[in-house]
């Protein structure tokens, strides 16, 4: 029996701290670790700015109280994916822009914001504000989310298990977002029944698959 | 000119040598028709371009036109400039014309938009 006891071997000598292997393993898998940190940090700005943008469209849905339950939903778990991916961003050895206005300008899908005319200062008039504009926006807001998402399971499967569990916990969210948004677009414009297929959450924003083991309580 | 009655040319995709798909040197022909974007009807022909949000933002599936002519009705972030350089988003661009595109541009198109201070380039950028 050796009198010392050996460290495991790879690419990354033992003691060393420069480096991860939590992040050296991804890349010997064929996934540059660089190149999925900034993705991801495109990612979860789109989360933090849709979580901006979803408080104002709740907002306009003055009086539709069922809508504003379901934006409030998908708001409220949009928050929760970005509080469920940022850790990872730091474990890959990244960080979130100093400034938010780079956060915000690299999100990796447009701004969902109330879809009536700006004035040159930021105002808008509200008045011919249409309930079924502002659905439309809220769905494609989630269709790209879910393209996203299902891009970062396509670059992680297999290489990377820890951001695939998370992108594809997300993903199973975005897709409830969809559906519910179809249905209500549906009825609303069309007035045709397009079931999502399942009720609205327990709670606001419960977040069933991105909050049933979270880093913390705040999200 | 190929346009046929139902408005449909012929699309040409270039991959270059370098890109990271497995049809990399590879060149696919296919037909599109003007409601149809490029990125859409590659799909359907079993070509696979890189494409994240396909509403002409993330600018994850930028192209070079080589020949012919495209439009960007829906493209969400795309802008005069980034048309007179060649600049092509496959997501939300439609043919009008036969057309030759180099595909898999997001890097060149991400310095592009950094050197003229547009997003995401500028924010990417710019450490």
């Amino acid at each position: 029996m050796a009198n010392e006891k050996e460290h495991g071997s790879g690419s990354v000598e033992p003691g060393d701290t420069s480096k991860r292997v939590g992040a050296e393993v991804i890349r010997e898998r064929g996934v540059d670790p660089e190149e999925l940190r900034e993705k991801l940090i495109d990612a979860i700005g789109a989360e933090f700015t849709t979580y901006y943008y979803y408080t104002n469209l709740r907002m306009h849905l003055a009086g539709e109280e069922d809508y504003k339950e379901i934006t409030e939903d998908a708001r409220l778990e949009d928050r929760a994916h970005f509080e469920l991916v940022v850790p990872r961003v730091y474990e890959l050895e990244g960080s979130l822009p100093n400034d938010i206005r780079d956060f915000a300008d690299r999100a990796s899908c447009p701004d969902a914001e109330v879809p009536t005319p700006m004035d040159d200062s930021g105002g808008f008039d509200t008045e011919d504000l249409a309930v079924e504009d502002i659905l439309e926006v809220l769905l494609e807001a989630e269709r790209c989310a879910i393209r996203t998402w299902s891009e970062i399971c396509d670059m992680t499967r297999g290489a990377d298990p820890r951001t695939y569990d998370m992108a594809q916990r997300i993903l199973n969210e975005e897709m409830d977002h969809e559906a519910w948004f179809i249905e209500l677009l549906s009825k609303e414009r069309d007035d045709e029944i397009n079931p999502a297929g399942h009720f609205a959450r327990g709670e606001p924003g419960d977040a069933p698959y991105t909050k049933n083991n979270p880093f913390n309580d705040s999200a | 000119m190929t346009q046929s009655s139902d408005d449909t040319w012929t699309v040409t995709i270039v991959v270059p040598e370098e890109s990271s798909l497995d049809e990399a040197g590879e060149t696919h022909e296919f037909a599109v028709s003007e409601n149809e974007t490029i990125l859409a009807a590659a799909r359907s022909a079993g070509v696979w371009l890189t494409a994240d949000c396909q509403q002409g933002w993330c600018i994850t599936c930028a192209a070079r036109l080589v020949d012919g002519d495209v439009v960007h009705p829906n493209a969400r972030r795309y802008d005069t400039e980034d048309r007179e350089a060649g600049y092509v988003l496959i997501c939300t661009a439609k043919p009008r014309a036969d057309s030759t595109l180099v595909v898999e541009q997001y890097d060149e198109f991400l310095e592009f938009r950094a050197a003229n201070n547009k997003p995401p380039g500028n924010s990417k950028l710019s450490d």
